[in-house]
């Protein structure tokens, strides 16, 4: 089987492996759900603490519809971001970026090295722009995407609900990815 | 006098085969390669010996470079590094140092500029109109008496025009050949040879003759699934395989 990996060095030194998920993933993909806070969870669009959706995810794996990368320590997964594509229509163009990372490896410049790499593949797949939608006052979230060359683009306010049911705010951020590649 | 300029064959020895039977069909005097001989596809030491044959004009393109230079491979993205590395045991010694000996740029009898990505670097891009006019304005500064720049990297058919007003636009492309006005300057992408990225799976490049100012576009279909299986069989990833069937 091909093994297509490379490594990556975060602010402490640690090594890090950036790869695309496999099928044989399923398992350390659950640990990794398994081992997040609630407060990360709420960014999933899933119940990814369901380790029936996380094999299925693993068992029908397309990377034309969403490709899944994920960054390794020790053969642990400790972040994972998926950029989903539309095959058809208007938005074929368009790539959307969701990232989680894990929170001990949080403020190291692992989510600015992941998207930096999802930014490049999307060049690779011929998407001209990518899209991420980012909590207002994730100022983490927000550095590491603006680090990747987004921009913030719009607010809507009041779009989501927290866990506490209270609404909160949304930041759109763009990456122009022929326009990110500009030296 | 008639030449072929040629981009980015990244090793896919068959869409060069195709290309080269095509330009020995059309009379070409000479061939200008823009870079990337190498990465991605599975025939890297193939094709860097082919193009040495035909005694190409070359420049350097990034995954030329990368062959020596690690820090560039890091900067690669896994599929783009995985290949590369790969390719780097497969190339023979002297391959290699042909590679490393390219230059960045090539004056041709100071008609046109060859270069892979821009005139300034082998990895940054030519496809946003402020990207062009920056091109231009080095050209008017630093390459007075030359009009024309042919360029690759992005894999895509362009050419973009500069009027004497100093309008920067990019012309619609087809088959037809496009006359060049000596008064205007032009960055021009012949395309890829071996891993187009147009929609089209079929290898590109072009035609110039200077004396005619006349530019002509090709696209020839080549031997995609054998270049496909190559791909597989050497365990490179199986989506660079896949890429070439759909152009992108």
């Amino acid at each position: 089987m091909e093994i297509v990996a490379k490594q990556g060095k975060l602010k402490d030194s640690t090594i890090v492996t950036i790869r695309p998920m496999v099928k044989g993933d399923a398992d350390a993909l659950v640990k990794f759900f398994k081992s997040l806070p609630d407060d990360l969870l709420l960014f999933v669009r899933h119940n990814v603490r369901d380790e029936s959706v996380v094999r299925i995810w693993a068992e029908n794996l397309d990377y034309k519809r969403v490709f899944p990368l994920l960054a390794t320590v020790e053969n642990k997964i400790v972040a994972d971001v998926t950029l989903h594509r539309v095959p058809f229509g208007w938005k074929r163009h368009l790539g959307k970026v969701r990232i989680v990372v894990s929170p001990e490896y949080q403020k190291l410049g692992l989510a600015t090295l992941m998207l930096n790499e999802i930014v490049d593949l999307a060049a690779e797949f011929g998407l001209e722009k990518l899209w991420a939608e980012v909590p207002l006052d994730s100022r983490g979230a927000i550095a590491a995407f603006r680090n990747a060359g987004f921009s913030c683009k719009a607010v809507i306010e009041d779009l989501v609900k927290d866990k506490e049911g209270r609404n909160a705010d949304i930041l759109i951020m763009i990456c122009d990815v022929a326009a990110h590649y500009d030296q | 006098m008639k030449i072929a300029i040629i981009s980015d064959i990244h090793s896919n020895i068959e869409a060069l085969h195709a290309v080269l039977r095509k330009i020995d069909k059309e009379k070409v005097d000479v061939i200008v390669n823009l870079g990337d001989i190498v990465g991605y596809n599975a025939s890297p030491d193939e094709c860097v010996t082919e193009i040495r044959k035909c005694e190409a004009i070359s420049v350097s393109g990034n995954h030329d470079s990368a062959v020596h230079d690690l820090t560039a491979r890091e900067s690669f993205n896994v599929f783009a590094n995985q290949a590369i590395r790969w390719s780097h045991f497969k190339l023979s010694k002297e391959n290699k140092d042909f590679l490393k000996k390219l230059p960045l740029l090539a004056i041709v009898w100071d008609r046109f500029i060859a270069c892979h990505g821009t005139l300034k670097s082998n990895d940054s891009y030519i496809v946003k109109p402020f990207q062009a006019r920056r091109m231009f304005n080095i050209m008017r500064k630093e390459y007075q008496r030359i009009n024309i720049c042919f360029f690759g990297h992005t894999h895509r058919q362009a050419v973009w025009s500069r009027d004497v007003r100093g309008k920067v636009k990019q012309l619609k492309l087809n088959e037809n050949p496009i006359h060049l006005n000596p008064e205007e300057m032009y960055l021009i992408n012949p395309g890829s040879v071996g891993q187009p990225r147009q929609n089209d799976w079929r290898a590109s490049f072009l035609t110039f003759e200077p004396e005619e100012a006349k530019i002509t576009f090709y696209s020839v279909p080549y031997d995609l699934y054998k270049a496909q299986q190559k791909i597989l069989k050497a365990e490179l990833p199986s989506f660079l395989a896949e890429r070439l069937a759909e152009g992108v």
